[in-house]
């Protein structure tokens, strides 16, 4: 069941269309990644998403409830992430959570046992009577996404979560996201980062310039390019029968061979690898190592926008 | 409890916390205050000035016994001291031991002279150490003269008119018949405009009122802040509708300002025994002039683009009002356009209605001036609200 449907946004700045026509939605336990370089459209598509900006056309519905800047319906089922830490410094964690935890209408124990909750999520519980401004970089992200978590919203918005992060606070911050889409919650992740988006979403929407240029499960994606895997394969034997047999298999589209490597190209490789481990042995070759290699996003990315991802 | 009342709480916090409210509504007021009305406040009321002036009569008419009469009045308000010396080099010697600063010499043919419609002269001998006292002395001695020149054209313009010379008898026939004499006229208006606050009132009024505008300004501006640290966008993307958000600052401006001027009123009244009139009176006035402070700098919150922006603009608008206003010097007396600028001021309002209050008048005393002040804060505060709404969709 969708959690969120974005239906043909629009957004405009004077003779500037920022978001030209984006649809796209998210089910419940479903990470979705909208991946795109800086200016694509990303956080006005979000904005739009969770009630901060209105838009010129199209509309969003989350949770059932029309998102609109001038209503609160809907507010309480997301969660925002701001790309920005968005945190007050002068406030300690526990502070921080609590007064929004009190926007959200929440109050009395259940406020405070969902704080003690968050901050255990986040890792801050030895921290939560420090001031925030005494905190580290990655513990402030971490206090940004708490927050976002606190009111166990239906659907969690993360913009950019882990620009700025240290590596340790970076995997940190994954694999909470990870841990949240298994309970169940929808989650939006934008990044420019294409090891992120492969890693977490289910499906991704690659924008730029404002529109959706490709939506899918990465395997989706890279099918729509013709890309396939690749098996090295690191061995001995009589590898040039092997190659021979190779080329039989079913999904195998191309195969070279060297004095000690076997290089296959297939179609979903890792389905189809105990077959091709098989065929090898069985004609002669031996193995000694296999290397799994899968077309990414960044060539994805590259054929559907002419441009790196980093551009 | 409502979402304006939660941002309010957490705002009130965070500048309980960083103590700026405590500086600036409280502390600096208080103590700015207080210097004015050590330096100031002793010049207003003359008491404790110190000045020592010795009379020399060398004349002893009627006229210079009066201007003797105007020196020993202003001595009993305790504005001066006098002593009297028979003659010059008794008062010089009193300047050498420093017992006087400056003495008045009368010379002898002066009640004559001024009576005769001749040149009469007051000669002023001052300390050269004492320039201030001697100065001030020399205003005395310049009124007095100028009351004596008055006479003089009077009686001059009679004897015209008479077609007379100036006698001795024609004057003395003035004076059986003063009306014959001009068409004499005082200005005897004791309605609230010559109304004062007393100097320790006044200081403590004028600092309360001109730092109030810097206190609402920690709650209005505070919006600019949340902008810039990005705390607004969650604000805003939370169930409460957007206006909480203008309303809680305002409120937490609103709260600030009344308890910065009310700890103001308090400790001046025990601290500097400051005289604020009515406490009905003065809380209405204080509520008007609170709601007009949050009005104006909401509007600077609304029209600037950083915080600093609002500090920079919020503080050259809180001073220019502040001068216009009376706060630091009583602009409104010097007459002229000038005077009619300062109520274009909600603190020249603030203050007149503080004046009303002088002398245990009632505190429907301070109603003309709560109504002009609330003008200011309601059309103020209407502007902001419409401006600062649509910031908030933009």
């Amino acid at each position: 069941m969708d959690i969120l449907s974005a239906d043909s946004l629009v957004k405009r700045f004077d003779d500037f269309t920022a978001v030209d026509g984006v649809s796209f939605s998210v089910a419940e336990g479903e990470t979705f990644g909208l991946l795109g370089p800086n200016g694509a459209g990303k956080t006005t598509s979000i904005s739009m998403v969770c009630g901060l900006l209105e838009p010129d056309g199209g509309s969003v519905t989350v949770a059932g409830e029309k998102i609109s800047t001038s209503s609160t319906n809907g507010r309480d089922a997301i969660g925002l992430v701001p790309q920005d830490l968005a945190i007050y410094p002068d406030l300690t964690a526990e502070e921080n959570l609590s007064f929004f935890g009190r926007l959200y209408g929440m109050n009395g124990s259940g406020l405070e046992g969902r704080v003690a909750e968050v901050l255990d999520v986040i890792g801050l519980t030895d921290r939560k009577d420090d001031q925030t401004k005494e905190y580290s970089g990655g513990m402030k992200r971490r206090l940004n996404i708490g927050i976002g978590l606190l009111h166990s919203p239906q659907l969690l918005i993360l913009d950019e979560p882990t620009v700025g992060v240290d590596p340790q606070s970076r995997n940190a911050i994954l694999e909470a996201v990870e841990a949240l889409s298994q309970q169940g919650m929808g989650v939006i992740y934008t990044t420019h980062y294409m090891e992120e988006a492969e890693r977490l979403c289910d499906r991704v929407a690659i924008i730029d310039e404002g529109t959706i240029k490709a939506a899918g499960t990465r395997r989706e994606l890279v099918a729509m390019v013709g890309q396939k895997d690749r098996v090295v394969v690191t061995g001995g034997g009589n590898l040039a029968d092997a190659a021979s047999a190779l080329r039989t298999v079913q999904g195998v589209s191309e195969v070279s061979a060297s004095d000690s490597h076997l290089s296959v190209l297939a179609t979903d490789a890792s389905s189809i690898l105990p077959e091709l481990l098989a065929t090898i042995t069985g004609s002669g070759g031996t193995i000694s190592g296999v290397e799994v290699s899968e077309p990414n996003l960044e060539a994805v990315f590259l054929h559907v926008t002419g441009k790196e991802l980093r551009d | 409890m409502s979402a304006a009342t939660l941002i309010a709480g957490k705002d009130l916090r965070l500048r309980v916390r960083d103590r700026s409210f405590f500086i600036i509504g409280i502390l600096a007021p208080v103590v700015l205050a207080y210097i004015f009305n050590l330096i100031f406040g002793s010049a207003a009321t003359g008491t404790g000035l110190g000045l020592e002036y010795g009379l020399v009569d060398a004349d002893r008419s009627e006229i210079s016994e009066a201007f003797g009469l105007v020196l020993e009045g202003a001595e009993s308000e305790d504005v001066l001291t006098l002593d009297r010396y028979d003659n010059r080099n008794d008062a010089e010697a009193a300047i050498e031991d420093g017992t006087i600063d400056a003495y008045f010499f009368i010379p002898e043919g002066f009640g004559d002279a001024a009576t005769s419609n001749q040149s009469s002269t007051i000669q002023i001998v001052g300390d050269i150490d004492s320039p201030t006292s001697t100065g001030i002395a020399e205003s005395f001695a310049q009124q007095f003269a100028s009351g004596i020149a008055s006479g003089q054209l009077a009686v001059g313009t009679s004897a015209v008119l008479a077609q007379q010379p100036v006698t001795p008898e024609f004057i003395a026939s003035l004076s059986q018949d003063p009306a014959a004499a001009s068409a004499s006229f005082t200005l005897s208006d004791e309605s609230a405009a010559t109304k004062q606050l007393d100097a320790t009132t006044y200081f403590a009024a004028g600092m309360a009122v001109f730092f109030l505008f810097f206190t609402v300004q920690f709650g209005v501006s505070g919006l600019l802040e949340e902008e810039r640290e990005g705390t607004l966008a969650r604000l805003m993307a939370a169930p409460i509708a957007r206006p909480s958000v203008i309303v809680g600052k305002g409120l937490l401006s609103f709260l600030l300002g009344v308890v910065s001027m009310g700890v103001l009123i308090v400790a001046t009244t025990f601290l500097m025994e400051a005289n604020w009139g009515a406490p009905l009176g003065v809380a209405i006035l204080v509520v008007a002039g609170v709601l007009s402070a949050v009005g104006i700098m909401g509007l600077v919150a609304a029209f600037a683009k950083t915080p600093e922006g609002a500090g920079n603009l919020g503080s050259i608008i809180a001073v220019i009002l502040g001068m216009l206003g009376g706060t630091f010097f009583p602009v409104g007396a010097s007459g002229g356009v000038l005077s009619a600028l300062t109520f274009l001021t909600p603190h020249a309002w603030f203050l007149r209605g503080l004046a009303e209050l002088a002398d245990g008048a009632p505190w429907t005393e301070a109603l003309p001036a709560t109504g002009a002040i609330l003008v200011f804060a309601v059309v103020t505060s209407a502007i902001a609200w419409v401006a600062l709404r649509r910031r908030l969709v933009a």
